[in-house]
């Protein structure tokens, strides 16, 4: 779908990308991860064609990426805002018709969407009328009017009230079901280990890992199991062995091991086994939390 | 193309659709008209007063004619006494005063008192000096046998005629005055609409930036599309707000005119008019003249010259006004860049006012009317006055050219602009972003 060449761009206050190469398969959940001032914004905004890179090459379904694709992406920027003193229905044709929708079309997908979403009685409400929450739904809509196939979104839960997030959620979930790409760009890891099944970190304008969500953790496995018993009673053989004991939040005492081969493995199971109270047994992966953590500091 | 007619479409519609908009434009011209009612109303009654003040005034050589005794220009009424009028009674009654007379010889009268409670206005005793005046020269006159009348005869009576040679031979009548006023007045209102409608593209443009619309705009339609399709549109918006201002005006003051039973036409009654006096076929005269004045006006050229430089200078000015509102992340921000972008547009404004009026075709007037930035007010103020078709012609073909060269470089700068976030920009920035590459 998207295929990102050495791209490089920079501004007045230093090189902001530096030699970026990404790829976004089709139909995916991309999450673009980094902290702040990592350079994803810029990234995100030579990917909707809206500024172009000193150099470097983008691709769209494998043709170099024009403004003519544009109206094939949906774009909902980290700050939002909409026009305070147009009505919903206009606000929904307007940003529909830009993006090369008929008019015929529009009026049609805007009613679809406003009865779906059961907020057809604010048709003609204007933006400045609308509850934060109630424009919230109304910028996702305008983001994705004109169905696009490739949605990029930029913190899209920041700013949300927890409804519509999950609201948000599911519509996304859907779109990608049906076929459109979607690209995440985060700080807020719990959203991007459930939804991404890609990711790439991005740190001090490079990226520094990127690939498959399962792979890039099991890339940054330790080879280490976690053994949890339910009661928080010492179990001896465990304390003497382990590399890291804590307790649980519902009171397991819970001990991670390392173990190099299948061998170690058993004898740990063995060991597990001996006790009534043995409640859990599971391969260590990291989090994306913890592999984010990692690469970045 | 199509993409300038989508963002054209939003920035007129919205406007227009406002209920604000609506409401200005039907209420200014009734705002308009309600005020010179009032101004008229409030100058035909303050004439009309009938309060009137007593004056008791002590003569003491009688130099007064025994006819003085109400005068209705400043309300006062006299009233002969022999004794001096009490202090007591006199603060008690503002409506009282008094005029006290000491002077024998009527040639020189230099000891008039005026004795009130309250201090009456300057226009009071400055009537009350003129009804004085006047009594005492009718009273001189009669003792040297002259009548009013004879004298008034001696004054010969004289009135100009300003008539306007024309390269056919005709003479056209032409009234100074009245191209003065027409040029202040359409000098005036493109002064005010370009300011008016130039902040609006700015702030439209501000309202995008910090709404964050643009990122999302600008990612399907290039910058300078949106740019063109939002001065288009607010353009539109104005003209529209002008026709409507010019119908709804011309409604009401025929509706007035009809109301009052006067009309334009009714001058033509003066030539038929023969047993009037000399004063009224004076003032039916000057009313013709001015009827003929208002219809040997170039309508056409003024006409013209309007809407072609109302539109050219707000299409200079906003291109101007839209790369500062690109540029700034608020509208307070605007203020340090606003004011030398506007200062030309003042500039010329107080050129018209002065320099126009004083000599329309002087070389002032003339180059001022070519620089771009000054020859919609200044070419306005002096159309009146008569310019040729090819002066027009080549001020507006500059003006034109000027706001393609400005409308470029404000791209230029509101391409960067308008994704430009957190500090301040300063004029420095400005140059950058024009030379800066894609």
């Amino acid at each position: 779908m998207i295929e990102v060449k050495d791209l490089q761009k920079s501004y007045e206050s230093g090189l902001v990308n530096d030699r970026i190469s990404l790829f976004i398969p089709q139909g995916s959940i991309f999450g673009l991860l980094g902290p702040n001032g990592a350079g994803k914004t810029t990234l995100i905004r030579m990917l909707a064609t809206i500024t172009k890179p000193d150099c470097g090459t983008i691709l769209f379904n494998g043709e170099p990426l024009e403004l003519k694709h544009a109206r094939h992406m949906g774009y909902m920027p980290e700050e939002r805002g909409l026009y305070k003193k147009m009505s919903v229905w206009d606000q929904l044709l307007f940003f529909a018709e830009i993006k090369g929708v008929t008019k015929k079309q529009a009026r049609q997908r805007a009613k679809y969407w406003l009865e779906r979403l059961e907020i057809s009685e604010w048709k003609n409400k204007k933006m400045e009328e609308l509850s934060k929450g109630m424009a919230q739904k109304v910028q996702f809509l305008c983001t994705i009017i004109h169905e696009p196939k490739f949605l990029i979104l930029d913190e899209p839960f920041s700013g949300f009230d927890p409804v519509n997030a999950d609201l948000v959620k599911e519509l996304v979930l859907e779109m990608n079901k049906r076929g459109t790409t979607i690209l995440f760009s985060t700080h807020r890891m719990d959203n991007v280990e459930e939804l991404c099944d890609e990711l790439a970190i991005i740190h001090q304008g490079k990226i520094v890992v990127s690939g498959k969500s399962t792979d890039i953790r099991r890339a940054q496995y330790k080879q280490t199991y976690e053994v949890g018993f339910s009661s928080n009673a010492p179990h001896e053989w465990f304390e003497t062995h382990c590399i890291s004991q804590r307790t649980n939040p519902e009171a397991y005492i819970i001990y991670e091991l390392s173990c190099k081969d299948e061998k170690e493995k058993n004898t740990l199971i063995q060991q597990a086994q001996a006790h009534s109270d043995w409640v859990l047994f599971r391969e260590n992966l990291p989090s994306i939390h913890e592999v984010f953590v990692q690469t970045v500091s | 193309m199509k993409n300038i007619r989508i963002i054209f479409k939003r920035e007129y519609l919205s406007r227009v659709k406002n209920k604000s908009f609506i409401l200005l434009t039907l209420i200014t011209p009734l705002i308009f008209v309600a005020f010179y009612a009032a101004v008229a109303f409030i100058a035909v009654q303050s004439g009309k007063s009938n309060e009137y003040t007593q004056v008791n005034y002590l003569d003491e050589h009688n130099i007064l004619s025994k006819a003085v005794n109400k005068d209705t220009l400043s309300n006062f009424i006299f009233h002969k006494v022999d004794l001096p009028t009490e202090m007591k009674e006199l603060l008690n009654n503002e409506y009282l005063a008094l005029l006290h007379i000491k002077d024998k010889d009527k040639q020189s009268i230099d000891s008039l008192e005026f004795i009130s409670s309250q201090t009456p206005s300057i226009t009071r005793i400055n009537k009350l000096q003129s009804y004085l005046i006047d009594d005492i020269f009718t009273q001189n006159l009669e003792d040297l046998n002259i009548t009013n009348k004879q004298l008034n005869d001696l004054k010969p009576a004289i009135q100009f005629k300003t008539l306007e040679a024309k390269l056919d031979g005709d003479l056209e009548s032409s009234n100074s005055g009245l191209k003065s006023g027409i040029g202040m007045f359409m000098a005036f209102v493109i002064y005010i609409f370009i300011f008016i409608y130039g902040s609006m593209v700015m702030r439209s443009t501000i309202e995008e930036k910090t709404n964050r619309i643009v990122e999302v705009i600008v990612s399907s339609v290039k910058p300078f599309e949106l740019m063109l399709g939002k001065i288009l549109g607010v353009a539109a918006v104005g003209l529209t707000q002008f026709v409507a201002w010019i119908v709804l005006g011309t409604g009401l003051i025929t509706v007035i005119t009809l109301f009052l039973g006067f009309s334009a036409g009714d001058s033509s009654l003066s030539q038929e008019m023969t047993s009037v006096s000399q004063n009224e076929a004076m003032a039916n005269d000057t009313l013709a003249t001015l009827m003929q004045s208002i219809e040997s006006l170039p309508f056409t050229k003024i006409a013209t010259v309007f809407l072609l430089f109302f539109v050219g200078g707000y299409l200079l000015y906003s291109s101007l006004f839209a790369a500062i509102g690109s540029a700034v992340n608020q509208d307070s921000d605007t203020q340090q860049f606003m004011f030398p972008v506007s200062m030309p547009l003042v500039f010329g404004f107080i050129i018209a006012q002065s320099a126009v009026f004083q000599d329309p075709n002087g070389v002032i007037a003339k180059v001022f009317s070519y620089v771009p930035f000054t020859s919609p007010v200044v070419m306005s103020a002096r159309v009146a006055f008569g310019i040729s078709w090819l002066e027009i012609f080549t001020s507006f073909f500059i003006l034109i050219a000027t706001f393609l060269f400005m409308v470029w470089l404000s791209a230029r700068i509101y391409r960067v602009g308008i994704l430009m976030y957190g500090k301040k920009p300063k004029w420095k920035d400005f140059a950058k972003w024009i030379i800066r590459k894609n």
